[in-house]
């Protein structure tokens, strides 16, 4: 089975490493960086009119800019007067929560008048907007952006499995650990600060948290609050690693042997784990040691104690290391006020400088292959090297958000914590949990009509639930 | 014999102590009650103006070690905050004057005229609380984008003062009733109109109930979030702005926040808080 998983899979999954690669600029930067400025060169001469010439666009109305995405303060306030401010037009950065974000959008639609001129969001929070055609067809901009080349799976995302271009990769993000220095002298034997980055495993994670147990208590931690992120550690991270699989693979021998490690490793984690939305506070405030969560949920924590913590890639199970990397885009709303003045603000977010600023800034990594600006910040620079240290992984095996679920993104994601909050919370057999849920994803799959993603193998028709 | 002498005085005694018992229970309850108010803002307070490292410390100092305005100063200047602060005072005062404009004369009425339907109507005011904003969100939206109101105060103080009336209205008619209704008609025998005489002789021993109506709409206005938030985009008020904000700031700001907004809804209890107590020196007699 294994064998002809990895058959079938054998080209996908380079060609889908490769591009992540890129995407993080971990491999042949050199090459990549000269092939921007050739790229570069091109287009002066190509029909942009000049490198970079700004969007012809009338007026000087300000765009109104609506984001989930880099909502804190301080980010918001980088986007504002650092990334955004060699724009030409003036822009009104508004971050805002998904639910008035969708409401609004759906508002303006329905009333047929429009103020937001672009959205910034996750793939995810596209999915609903997609379906219910807001979205304006960007496939015309995509083309003239051809200069900058994106990772193809994030424009192939950006599709929603139809032909119209709805959004356009703006910036991409990952998971990664992080854990206090103090914590390094209860590694279990055989691992060392350095080993840590390249082979730590599911089952020495478990034995190292363990160990920090018995000497200082329950410092291990994973956001399980309702804010918390903990159903992509088994979409991306736990499930491929250890089955090779997530949806094919959801009920089988190796899954079972998942979450009895989790179940093992479960009781050495901070009970308070369960209210954690982000990780980057518990970690500074020092009631968890070794932490798993998005790069942007432990920035904070990187950025304010550099030196007592240390960022590394998420450890492997047998099937590899399984990461799971993710996708913000931009849209236009269909009846955006100023549709040129808008594409010229998606044209300017994805500029190979302004993708090197928004990383050096805001901790989110270009979506276009190029080098990576070398003058980051000691915080900024942890969570590059963990992520190069995944993407370049022998073992590394990216798993992609979940595509086509459309609206049932949501029901999809509450199956992996209801699996969670059975077994793990309730302490219900596994087996027969797994049995149950496997019913519940299937449903879930099938309203959808999804075929299977990476790492699952692609399907015929529906993803079947194994 | 004896033993009746020594009866009472021993009963008094027992009462006594009875009553010093009631009395030390009464301000350890007041206390507690006190004390279950100020902790959290304390906490708030000093954590707001510590230093950003001092906020994550376990245990916490409860006597401040080090005073930094840094984080506030940043939450402050931050893109947005003081144009919203101004646009929420600006709300609440619509929401104020249009609340009470509207919501005091209906009181009125409720407390001094017997009319059919009188307890339907009275009833049917609380419904409009009973209908959850959420559901009505995108249709108001829509209904004031239409109207061209979207995305100004004008359209937060509507919905606030919407949501407003029933307290308004319920409020100010219990207070009218406790106005006598001799005194009013006296008024009008010696040669008030009935608007003057509500202007001279109710209104005056109304005022502290109003004043209690209208610290229940200003603090409604200045802590609603959802309207607020459905129905502006750039022309935020405080809460709207903050939520969208804070939930997912480091805490540091969260406190600067949290301080940010209880203060000046604070400072308007202080000052109205007068007309309160007149309130239950007056009416009350």
């Amino acid at each position: 089975m294994n064998r002809r998983n990895d058959a079938v899979l054998g080209t996908r999954r380079i060609s889908r490493r490769d591009t992540l690669r890129f995407g993080f600029g971990a491999a042949g930067i050199a090459a990549t960086g000269g092939l921007i400025a050739h790229r570069s060169a091109n287009a002066a001469g190509g029909g942009l009119g000049g490198r970079w010439a700004p969007w012809p666009h009338q007026g000087g109305e300000t765009i109104v800019f609506l984001s989930t995405q880099l909502r804190p303060v301080e980010e918001a306030e980088k986007m504002r007067n650092t990334i955004l401010a060699d724009f030409e037009g003036s822009v009104d950065f508004i971050p805002e929560d998904t639910g008035p974000f969708n409401d609004r959008i759906a508002a303006e639609a329905e009333a047929g008048e429009g103020t937001i001129g672009v959205i910034g969001a996750q793939h995810g929070d596209f999915a609903a907007l997609a379906a219910r055609g807001y979205l304006a067809d960007l496939t015309d901009l995509l083309q003239e952006l051809s200069d900058r080349t994106f990772v193809e799976d994030y424009v192939q995302l950006g599709k929603f499995g139809g032909e119209e271009q709805l959004y356009i990769p703006w910036m991409q993000a990952t998971y990664i650990m992080v854990a206090h220095r103090e914590a390094l002298q209860y590694l279990p034997e055989g691992l060392d600060e350095e080993s840590l980055r390249t082979s730590l495993t599911y089952e020495q994670l478990g034995e190292w948290v363990r160990n920090i147990n018995e000497a200082e208590g329950q410092k291990f931690g994973l956001p399980a609050g309702e804010d918390g992120l903990l159903h992509r550690f088994f979409q991306g991270y736990a499930y491929p690693s250890f089955t090779g699989g997530v949806n094919t693979t959801f009920k089988s021998e190796a899954a079972a042997q998942m979450w009895q490690w989790l179940k093992d490793t479960w009781q050495y984690a901070n009970p308070q784990s369960v209210t954690y939305g982000a990780m980057d506070e518990p970690l500074l405030s020092g009631e968890v040691w070794v932490a798993w969560d998005h790069v942007a949920r432990l920035i904070s924590a990187l950025r304010e104690r550099t030196d007592d913590l240390i960022a590394f890639p998420a450890p492997r199970g047998p099937q590899g290391l399984g990461f799971m990397p993710v996708v913000a885009g931009l849209a236009i709303p269909k009846n955006a006020p100023d549709m040129e003045a808008s594409r010229a603000l998606i044209e300017y977010l994805t500029r190979p400088e302004v993708q090197a600023t928004t990383l050096r800034e805001v901790a989110f990594f270009p979506v276009i292959e190029g080098e990576l600006p070398g003058d980051l910040p000691p915080g900024v620079q942890q969570e590059v090297d963990a992520v190069q240290a995944t993407t370049s992984d022998p073992q590394a095996l990216p798993s992609l958000l979940p595509v086509g679920l459309g609206e049932q993104d949501g029901a999809y994601n509450k199956v992996f914590r209801d699996t969670f909050q059975a077994i793990i919370l309730d302490g219900n057999d596994i087996q027969q949990t797994l049995e149950q849920q496997a019913q519940n994803l299937q449903s879930v799959l099938d309203a959808a009509g999804a075929s299977c993603w990476a790492p699952d193998p692609e399907s015929e028709g529906v993803c079947q639930v194994g | 014999m004896t033993a009746n002498v020594a009866a009472p005085s021993s009963e008094r005694r027992r009462r006594a102590r009875r009553r010093l018992l009631g009395r030390v229970l009464l301000y350890l309850g007041a206390a507690l009650l006190a004390l279950w108010v100020l902790a959290p803002i304390y906490i708030i307070t000093v954590t707001a103006f510590s230093p950003r490292s001092v906020v994550y410390d376990y245990p916490k100092h409860l006597i401040p070690r080090e005073v930094s305005a840094e984080t506030m100063d940043f939450f402050v200047n931050s893109t947005g905050v003081l144009p919203s602060l101004w646009r929420s005072v600006q709300v609440a005062l619509v929401t104020l004057a249009l609340s009470t404009l509207i919501g005091a004369p209906a009181g009125y009425a409720l407390a001094r005229f017997a009319f059919r339907g009188r307890d339907t109507f009275r009833l049917a005011i609380l419904s409009t609380r009973a209908f959850p904003i959420v559901i009505l969100s995108i249709p108001l939206a829509v209904t004031f984008i239409e109207w061209g109101i979207y995305d100004t105060i004008w359209s937060v103080a509507l919905m606030h003062t919407a949501l407003a009336l029933p307290f308004t209205v319920l409020i100010t008619s219990s207070i009218f009733v406790s106005v006598p209704r001799d005194l009013e008609e006296a008024a009008l025998t010696l040669g008030c109109t009935p608007i003057s005489a509500f202007v001279r002789v109710v209104l005056p021993l109304a005022l502290p109930g109003l004043a209690a109506a209208s610290i229940f709409t200003f603090v409604l206005s200045w802590n609603e979030v959802f309207a607020a938030v459905i129905l502006t985009l750039r022309e935020r008020t405080l809460p709207a702005l903050i939520l969208a904000a804070i939930t997912e700031s480091p805490a540091p700001f969260r406190f600067a926040a949290a301080w940010f907004m209880a203060a000046p809804s604070l400072i308007f209890i202080f000052l109205i808080r007068r007309y309160l107590l007149g309130m239950w020196g007056r009416v009350s007699r």
